[in-house]
């Protein structure tokens, strides 16, 4: 009791931050500027509009977990070395801010899709190009994607930075998935798994909760690769007809100890707890900015009546 | 050494041969120690396991709350700043800030560009030493033997527990009444830009689109080869190289001097030292979150401390009057924009380029 009464006399004052490790209860109902906060502090201060005034119902929102998988590039790069809380933070406040402006779809590694980027050089002033994705990475602003096809016989891949300005539209033509995260074997396969029509149109999906699997297996080109396939444990390929030495060596340079390395695996991901605090975040703005959307969408056709 | 100057144009010289005189001296100065300076306070305390009860524990956080509780920091608008005025020659406060990492952002012609996060830490001005007193001193005699003496600010940044720092320590900050602070920095200010004491900084102090200089301690490389440390090619990865691909080569120049010069390039220690990063342009300012954008890199790894001013570069200076002496929030109440951008930049939430 003592101890609330003079926490409560030195709210105004200076140490706001460095007593709230001692303090009994935190309610954010001053949500003034505090002017002592540590950059790690500011951002693990949670956003005041989700809990109210009395701490009796803790109102805890928990995004769905599926976000982990259709958002990826909002979770940080888990380097130690170069991780700010409130500087990952302010990147995420922007991402969002972007995706008010465009849509960026829900898409894996195997969907297809079309991607209008604005070019002087064009005679349209916009490029179109469609593809398959063949690889995703980057986190924050940074977050891009490959997309590969085979136009007048000639393999072409194009890596797109997913927050670029320049990018006026993004469709997902056909969203399905594949047995691989990474498709790069699509350039020493043969042509047709990579060709696209560039005036594909979008297909509707039956089923909109699943996204299907592809279960396709491809055919590669004979040797020489780009890569040793034979080493990379891959399951969208055929099988790769190889000699037996080829096998041999890649049981010798194996490292099947990994799969049972749990610091490894802790430090190429981003912790549960905070995955949850992350996408709690940003939870309820993306799905306002989809519901925006929908409208739109059913007040387009309308509007040109 | 040969050289060629023209007074009356004051062209640059012109060197034929490599200057063996200047990196001499210089190789003998000791870039890097491990031990702070003589003149240092003893900072931290040295304790042991100090087994202490809960009540006691208490007590003791109850008395540091009461020390500080009536001398909190006023606001800009009750300290009494005399109203000075700012002409080309001021040299304003710096800032205390901590580099948080890296962002990219486009311009409105769809270029990227890479900006570096610093976040304004707490700074609050500890004391305002004079021109004559600072003359007086060691730095300061050292710093202006032959110029016009300026005033100095220190500024100290991260409040953090008494409990943790020693009395004398303490003491640097009893007079203003403040939390001890982590960080200590002095500014070289003239003496129309000196700030009385308790005063924060936030990161309003600059403008967008103004020149700033970045001092901080450079990424620590740690014992370094030749060709990494000074850019030496080394050698051929093949054709025949026996055990010659990353070494230096020859160190001596011939039979006249049979001897190295001093300041050879060597493998050694390589990174941890103050350097600056000059005339960064400032692109965004978010006045909420006291975090700056500087387009470009600074020195330092991501969570290091660094100083801000303003820059030195003759073009890049101010032409109009910035915050002078520094920023202070409106007096009628009214809050800043919170998130301020260069006109040059694409804002997030705007519509999508178009070429």
């Amino acid at each position: 009791m003592l101890r609330r009464a003079v926490l409560q006399t030195f709210r105004q004052g200076l140490a706001q931050s460095f007593f709230k490790r001692y303090a009994v209860s935190l309610t954010e109902t001053t949500v003034t500027h505090q002017p002592i906060e540590t950059s790690n502090e500011a951002g693990e201060r949670s956003v005041p509009t989700q809990k109210t005034g009395d701490e009796s119902r803790n109102t805890v929102v928990v995004a769905p977990p599926e976000f982990r998988f259709m958002y990826p590039e909002f979770l940080p790069d888990p380097a130690m070395e170069t991780r700010n809380r409130l500087r990952e933070k302010l990147e995420r406040m922007d991402m969002l801010q972007r995706r008010s402006v465009i849509e960026i779809p829900e898409f894996y590694t195997g969907s297809i899709m079309a991607v209008t980027v604005a070019d002087a050089n064009s005679p349209n002033k916009f490029a179109r190009f469609v593809g398959i994705c063949i690889q995703r990475g980057g986190s924050g602003l940074r977050a891009w994607f490959i997309l590969r096809n085979v136009v007048d016989k000639q393999g072409v891949e194009i890596l797109y930075e997913m927050y670029c300005p320049l990018i006026q539209k993004i469709e997902v033509l056909r969203l399905e998935r594949r047995l691989d995260e990474s498709l790069l074997y699509l350039r020493d396969a043969l042509p047709e798994y990579s060709t696209f029509p560039l005036d594909m149109e979008p297909e509707r999906r039956l089923n909109n909760s699943v996204v299907p699997i592809n279960p396709l297996k491809v055919k590669l080109r004979p040797r020489p690769w780009l890569e040793r396939w034979e080493r990379q444990n891959l399951q969208g390929v055929e099988d790769l007809n190889l000699p037996q030495r080829f096998y041999d060596k890649a049981e010798k340079v194996a490292k099947p100890w990994e799969k049972y390395d749990l610091m490894l695996h802790y430090r190429k991901t981003i912790p549960a707890e905070e995955q949850e605090k992350i996408f709690a975040e940003i939870h309820s703005q993306l799905q306002q900015q989809e519901l925006k959307r929908k409208l739109r969408r059913r007040r387009g056709p309308d509007n040109e009546q | 050494m040969l050289s060629i100057v023209f007074h009356k144009r004051r062209r640059l010289v012109r060197r034929l041969f490599f200057n063996h005189e200047q990196i001499r001296t210089m190789s003998r100065v000791k870039r890097r120690t491990t031990h702070p300076p003589y003149w240092h306070v003893l900072k931290n305390v040295q304790r042991g396991d100090e087994k202490i009860s809960s009540d006691n524990l208490r007590f003791v956080r109850e008395v540091i709350q009461d020390k500080y509780k009536n001398k909190s920091p006023i606001k800009g608008s009750d300290l009494d700043i005399e109203k000075t005025e700012w002409d080309p020659k001021t040299k304003r406060s710096g800032v205390i800030a901590r580099n948080i990492g890296v962002q990219h952002m486009w311009e409105k012609d769809g270029k990227k560009v890479i900006c570096t996060v610093l976040h304004v830490l707490d700074n609050h001005v500890i004391r305002y030493v004079p021109p004559e007193e600072y003359a007086k001193s060691i730095i300061g005699a050292k710093v202006f033997r032959n110029r016009k003496p300026l005033g100095c600010l220190v500024v100290g940044a991260e409040a953090a527990n008494p409990d943790r720092f020693t009395k004398q320590y303490c003491s640097l900050f009893n007079e203003v009444g403040l939390l001890p602070k982590k960080r200590l920095a002095r500014f070289i200010v003239t003496p129309n830009a000196a700030l009385p004491p308790c005063t924060p900084l936030t990161a309003g102090h600059f403008v967008i689109g103004q020149a700033v200089d970045v001092y901080g301690k450079t990424i620590d490389y740690g014992f370094q080869g030749v060709v990494k440390r000074w850019g030496f090619k080394g050698g051929p990865a093949s054709h025949g190289a026996t055990k010659f691909h990353r070494r230096g080569g020859t160190i001596g120049t011939g039979r006249d001097k049979a001897r190295v010069w001093p300041g050879q390039k060597m493998p050694g220690h390589m990174g941890s030292e103050k350097r600056f990063c000059r005339g960064l342009k400032i692109v965004r300012i978010n006045m909420k979150y006291n975090v700056i954008y500087v387009k470009g890199t600074v020195p330092g790894p991501t969570n290091s401390i660094v100083q801000i001013f303003d820059t030195l570069l003759p073009r890049r200076k101010f032409t109009e009057a910035p915050p002078h002496p520094t920023y202070f929030p409106p007096e009628d109440g009214t809050l800043p924009q919170e998130d301020i951008w260069d006109s040059n930049l694409h804002v997030f939430g705007s519509p999508s380029i178009s070429v």
